[in-house]
């Protein structure tokens, strides 16, 4: 398809204008993460001018305990990504391969538990928590997080195993291994691009999440997220030390959304060009 | 064909493999199924059941009162209510058909394969990637109206609301859909580029050889080709708008007033800060109704579709 110059052109510019429009925000938020506050109410704003300074995050470390807040999302985003990966994998591989009915139903019921909205099961989940003595622990979270997660990773790894000819696996069977084996030697070295990709998810989704650690949490075992909400509301509204809190929720992830990007994509279409 | 005739041993074997693969899939599949039946079925009946009662948070004896369907009926006369049921539907309307719309134009805005185009659609991706607690917050920021650089742009335009963007009645939801616009629009491009990379190029080569105009091979070839992972993103991004939380909490608290209030929003207001656990039961039910009957039609025009095209 032959495009003139002159397009190819416009649609450069539009690009970087969508670009742009995409990306200011992250920028505004890494600038003002190195503000000096005098250097936040300028107006007009100042995107280069400015002497950067470390103020906002020695803030952050020493103040407000930043690195407990980094190592509670650490462990939270960890034990939710290995459990729903583990249950998540396996289960995907079932609905992939089983003829069975029984097998298929439940991959619709994994579906229907992605539509619950979170608040409907956190109110009883709190309550139950409460009774179990786990409120305020890391495994609270982490239990309901993976309840959330792992359908998703089941449906993420059930369209990328379909997409894999079987004929490897049967071939393996006949070699005489167990169907366990097939999977564990045939399947999932070939997954491994679907296996990132729905690690990345599951990173992504409990690194992230507010909602889950602001009723399951307590003062010792918040999340970043809540460290951001509780430095903005009691202390002065400080856009700098929000900023520099936010930094450390977000390069992390950041980091490696835009590495693994490859996968990324793949993972999240994975299957959904099958249609 | 020659007839192959299996001796006994041999079919018992056979049909015995098959089973044993079956009986080792079922296997697999149950530690998730107990897993998510334990964590969620539980609660999920709890709160059908806290729903048809009263019960409050804060009530130091924990009474439960029975009420039957008491709290389904103040949901339908409470004017609250209403307001988030409008709200909701708004938004979720509004941020899915925008989503959708953006998504598709700039997938194929970028859908070249050079090097630049590489580098952008890995950027592209970006907001996908922050939580969406600093997303609120960092427009939050950027729409303030004292120091927040969109604003001051604006307003040099002449676009200087007095309360701000997010203090305004009419401003404060479209707003909203405008930040989760921002964040979201990025998955729908990815998924929509994936979508049109896999489409067999001979089709449109052979309309434009007929005379077709990009535009027509567009709408009438490439997009009803991509009619099923439309539905795929419509479907996702529908499920995740229903559920939006962090971006208002942080932004708009759901004000000015319940301008932004979203009933997933609002039930937790309910529950959590006015402690009325058995009415946001209630709502919350209410809610999940309402996500089911939407995906559940969605689900059924998919098949359909699929069952038209084969």
């Amino acid at each position: 398809m032959r495009i003139s110059k002159f397009e190819h052109y416009s649609r450069n510019i539009i690009v970087l204008v969508v670009l742009t429009f995409f990306l200011l925000p992250i920028v505004w938020l890494l600038t003002t993460a190195f503000k000096l506050p005098r250097d936040l109410i300028t107006v007009p704003p100042v995107w280069l001018g400015f002497t950067p300074s470390l103020v906002n995050f020695d803030f952050a470390i020493n103040k407000v305990n930043a690195l407990r807040f980094i190592s509670n999302s650490v462990i939270i985003s960890g034990g939710t990504t290995i459990a729903s990966l583990v249950l998540g994998t396996l289960g995907g591989y079932a609905v992939a391969r089983s003829r069975l009915k029984i097998v298929s139903i439940s991959s619709y019921f994994f579906l229907v538990l992605l539509m619950i909205p979170p608040v409907a099961m956190l109110v009883p989940f709190y309550l139950l928590m409460r009774d179990l003595q786990l409120l305020g622990t890391h495994a609270a979270v982490i239990i309901l997080s993976t309840c959330y997660n792992a359908p998703f990773v089941v449906w993420l790894m059930s369209r990328y195993f379909a997409s894999v000819p079987a004929e490897l696996e049967e071939a393996a069977l006949v070699d005489g291994t167990s169907p366990f084996g097939a999977f564990l030697r045939v399947m999932l070295p070939l997954s491994i691009p679907g296996l990132v990709a729905a690690a990345l998810y599951c990173i992504i989704f409990s690194w992230n999440d507010f909602i889950f650690a602001l009723l399951l949490t307590n003062p010792a075992t918040k999340t970043i997220p809540l460290g951001i909400m509780a430095t903005f509301s009691v202390s002065n509204l400080s856009w700098g030390n929000m900023a520099a809190l936010s930094v450390f929720a977000v390069l992390p992830v950041l980091i490696i959304a835009v590495v693994l990007n490859k996968y990324f994509v793949q993972g999240m279409t994975a299957g959904a060009t099958k249609g | 064909m020659s007839q192959v005739v299996l001796s006994q041993p041999q079919v018992k074997t056979a049909r015995r493999r098959i089973n044993n693969r079956e009986r080792t899939l079922l296997l697999m599949l149950a530690p998730i199924v107990l897993f998510v039946a334990a964590v969620s079925l539980y609660p999920l009946l709890n709160a059908f059941a806290l729903s048809l009662t009263e019960y409050k948070l804060t009530d130091p004896n924990q009474t439960r009162t029975f009420i039957g369907f008491q709290n389904y009926i103040d949901a339908f006369n409470d004017p609250a209510v209403t307001e988030t049921l409008l709200n909701t539907g708004v938004f979720v309307v509004g941020s899915v058909v925008s989503q959708v719309l953006l998504g598709m134009a700039l997938a194929v805005l970028m859908s070249a394969e050079s090097r630049f185009m590489r580098i952008v659609r890995g950027l592209a991706v970006i907001p996908m990637a922050i939580p969406p607690l600093v997303v609120g917050l960092v427009w939050k920021a950027l729409l303030n109206g004292d120091f927040g650089p969109v604003a001051y742009y604006l307003k040099l335009i002449g676009i200087n609301p007095p309360r701000g963007f997010l203090g305004e009645l009419n401003l404060a939801l479209p707003t909203i859909i405008l930040i989760d616009l921002w964040q979201w629009t990025p998955l729908l491009m990815v998924i929509f580029l994936a979508g049109l990379k896999s489409l067999p190029t001979e089709i449109n080569e052979a309309a434009y050889v007929d005379g077709a105009s990009r535009w027509q091979a567009f709408t009438r070839i490439t997009l009803p080709m991509l009619a099923p992972i439309i539905f795929i993103g419509v479907l996702l991004r529908t499920m995740n708008a229903f559920k939006i939380f962090d971006v208002i909490y942080v932004s708009t608290g759901g004000g000015p007033g319940n301008a932004t209030a979203v009933l997933n929003f609002y039930i937790y207001k309910v529950g959590l800060t006015f402690f009325d656990m058995g009415y946001a039961a209630a709502l919350a039910n209410i809610l999940l109704v309402m996500i089911g009957v939407c995906c559940a039609v969605y689900i059924i025009l998919l098949e359909r579709q699929k069952n038209s095209n084969s």
